[in-house]
């Protein structure tokens, strides 16, 4: 192919190259043009939901509506992020210089944000609150202990708690009973489980976040007081093992076959299609069986060995941080203390059926009409509930109880690994992380 | 006057043998041969399609394979409750912007590479295909910085631009494909006929790249549209959030509304399925007159 020369005369009429570029020019322009607007003498907070969405952005936004009545100086400019992202859009504004304001948090990603020396401790600004001696003790203790420093890098706003939800109705035409013993639970499986009808009594989560769950139904299950003994993890234990050999007798005989590669959204949409009699999650989820059931579904703790005293492994739990760039701590602070006070927490807590964070909030009415959360404070408060705190402190928790041992636990589901081989494998993991952890804090 | 002699007649031609059209018939294909795979490989594509229908048309807490009885409560949800039409004008118009900034950068480029030669335009070439190498993820936090310096945080424009800058490598290779296709010697004719380069290029080159800036202009929008990575990082206002992210909302920490999920999906799908259908004619031309090295 012959090229033609490099010089050539310039058209004096490049008409429709100028206008197509002129065009796409001044649109971007336009595009640029949309400039943040800061109203005079107002100071204006940027806040991160960390769980943006349609069951929860309207919720904030009826809070800073009443925040703002309250504080005419101060403008709250409310952000909405998917949850499933929102480390890696912290983690990215952090690196680049520009997070928010305040923003929602979780304890299962809050020491990332504590090791980034992103966040400001709010001990001090907590002690001259009215929220002080208001917080319930169990979430507090919780947050600090994500921290190496157990500082509070997060006021709490809502504990969680793991529950079996489970179909009134099914239960009441069995003739059962709602579940306290572990007992009671895997006879329930069973007889509500008929694979002719395409009906099981339990969905397994074998896939994604697998493993906490497991983890609570261990210790619930075997009743022990602490994630390790002297630095060794008691995961690997006979009660341990025997409950997860249970669970995985469970697999296909009252479970669905699908089940081995369930994370939580296959899983509440198992048990909201009305092909499942019950399901292990928290009460997050209240919104979502409650749509889809109303009254005929509820909800009861996991169950113990003797049906009396319980062992809980501390859920995540939300909170807001303050972050050390902000220019306006002090305004972000005022926000926070507003959405943690008695009615705000009240309000935002009845929305989601979540643990209130403030006690106030517990003689209101709701609460006595919410049975789940009702039966979750009973639980959280008694003194004979241990609650064992799950040591996400550790830089490969997160990598130990999902890459490492997700695939072991569907293993064991699938029959290709026994139950006491998983449980020491894990237990194995988490021991040598808690040896290097205590090296480098020695 | 010399009468028109009648066409002498020809003969009839020769039947076949019979064998002959034993095989002129067996070379067309069977139409179970034909219909059978065409028929299992929709039914693959367009299950899918159909289960976030029925999703999206059925109310939550029902199964079944009809979504009976139906419900528009999803797209309520989705499109006041969430506000699909804020993130959904959003991404039409970074989606259109980002069409027209590739398509004519490629076509530029396209044709520098594809008809001069200059010093290192091989080095050029490849570079350019090494860079698609590079997920998008490792500059994000670089990308962030470089936007937040030039006030880009928050901006539609900066989706634009690392858009741009991220399609550009790919459609300017394919760009140049075509226009190699496009014989010289229609340009150096029209030129000898008077015009400029520039003029030869916008009265034979472009009208022949129709099919080519379709393809282009395509990938470009459905890149755009579709991308999410860049759209959560670098916009931090709820009004300037695009379709993907979104869509992303309706997966909540401990709830996934399934429904609003799937409504969401459709009022996603529905635009670039209609793009696609409008230019799906230019689109074959053009992949396919591209991939044919003149």
């Amino acid at each position: 192919m012959r090229l033609l020369p490099l010089r050539s005369r310039i058209a004096r009429r490049p008409v429709r190259a100028a206008i197509a570029i002129t065009a796409a020019l001044l649109t971007a322009a336009g595009l640029t043009g949309c400039g943040s607007d800061s109203g005079a003498g107002k100071t204006e907070i940027t806040f991160w939901d960390n769980n943006g969405g349609p069951a929860r952005t309207p919720i904030y936004q009826h809070l800073i509506a009443q925040f703002e009545q309250a504080n005419p100086d101060i403008h709250v400019k409310y952000v909405g992020i998917p949850s499933a992202s929102v480390q890696q859009k912290y983690d990215t504004a952090i690196a680049g210089g520009q997070p928010p304001d305040i923003g929602g948090v979780t304890t299962s990603y809050l020491s990332n944000l504590v090791g980034q020396d992103a966040l400001e401790a709010l001990d001090g600004r907590l002690a001259g609150s009215p929220l002080k001696d208001k917080l319930v003790t169990g979430l507090v203790n919780t947050v600090t202990a994500t921290a190496a420093d157990k500082k509070l890098y997060e006021l709490p706003s809502s504990g969680n708690l793991d529950v079996i939800w489970y179909r009134k109705d099914l239960f009441d035409t069995a003739g059962l009973q709602a579940p306290k013993t572990w007992d009671e639970f895997f006879t329930a499986a069973g007889k509500l489980t008929d694979p002719a009808k395409k009906q099981y009594g339990y969905t397994l989560r074998g896939g994604a976040g697998s493993i906490f769950q497991l983890l609570a139904e261990m210790y619930a299950y075997s009743g022990q007081t602490g994630f390790f003994d002297a630095s060794k993890s008691t995961v690997d234990t006979p009660k341990n093992a025997e409950l997860v050999d249970r669970m995985s007798k469970l697999f296909k005989k009252a479970t669905p076959a699908a089940d081995v590669n369930n994370g939580y959204p296959q899983m509440v949409a198992e048990f909201t299609s009305g092909s499942v009699a019950m399901m292990h999650h928290n009460l997050g989820s209240s919104s979502d069986v409650k749509k889809a059931f109303g009254d005929k579904v509820a909800a009861v703790p996991l169950p113990s060995t003797d049906g009396s005293k319980s062992t809980v492994v501390a859920n995540p739990v939300d909170g807001f941080a303050v972050f050390k760039a902000s220019k306006h701590k002090d305004a972000a602070w005022k926000f926070a203390e507003f959405l943690v006070s008695k009615e705000s927490n009240s309000y935002w807590n009845e929305k989601v059926g979540q643990i209130p964070a403030n006690s106030d909030v517990e003689s209101e009415a709701w609460i006595g009409q919410n049975a789940a959360v009702k039966d979750a404070l009973a639980l959280v408060r008694n003194p004979a509930t241990t609650i064992v705190e799950a040591p996400v402190y550790l830089p490969q928790y997160s990598a130990i109880t999902k890459a490492d041992s997700e695939p072991l636990y569907q293993k064991v589901l699938l029959g290709q690994l026994s139950a006491a081989d998983f449980v020491k494998q894990l237990g194995d993991k988490l021991t040598g992380a808690q040896a290097e952890w205590d090296k480098r804090h020695k | 006057m010399t009468a028109l002699a009648a066409p002498p007649a020809t003969a009839a031609a020769p039947a076949p043998p019979a064998g002959a059209r034993r095989r002129r018939l067996s070379t067309r294909p069977p139409r179970t041969g034909l219909y059978v795979p065409l028929g299992l490989y929709l039914l693959f594509t367009l299950v899918p399609f159909y289960w976030m229908l029925m999703y999206a048309l059925r109310p939550a807490g029902r199964s079944g394979v009809l979504p009976w009885p139906l419900t528009l409560e999803h797209f309520r949800t989705v499109w006041t409750g969430l506000g699909f039409g804020i993130f959904f004008r959003n991404s039409v118009l970074v989606g259109l912007v980002t069409l027209c900034f590739v398509t004519v950068l490629a076509l530029m480029g396209g044709y520098a590479l594809a008809r001069f030669r200059f010093r290192g335009d091989r080095l050029f070439l490849v570079l350019l295909l090494c860079t698609q190498f590079m997920p998008g993820v490792t500059l994000l936090i670089p990308l962030f910085i470089l936007f937040r310096q030039t006030h880009l945080i928050n901006n539609l424009a900066s989706l634009v631009i690392a858009e741009s800058a991220f399609q550009l490598p790919l459609a300017l290779v394919l760009m140049s494909s075509f226009v190699r296709n496009v014989p010289v010697e229609l340009e150096e004719a029209a030129m000898v006929d008077g015009c400029s380069r520039l003029r030869a290029f916008f009265a034979v080159v472009l009208p022949q790249l129709r099919p080519g800036i379709v393809a282009v202009g395509s990938f470009a929008f459905i890149g755009s549209w579709n991308n999410f990575l860049f759209a959560l990082m670098f916009i931090s206002d709820q009004d300037r959030f695009t379709i993907p992210v979104g869509l992303s909302y309706t997966l909540g920490e401990y709830n996934v509304d399934f429904g609003a999920l799937a409504a969401g999906g459709v009022v996603a799908a529905v635009p670039v399925v209609c793009v696609f259908a409008v230019i799906q004619r230019f689109l074959v031309q053009g992949l396919s007159a591209g991939a044919v090295k003149g």
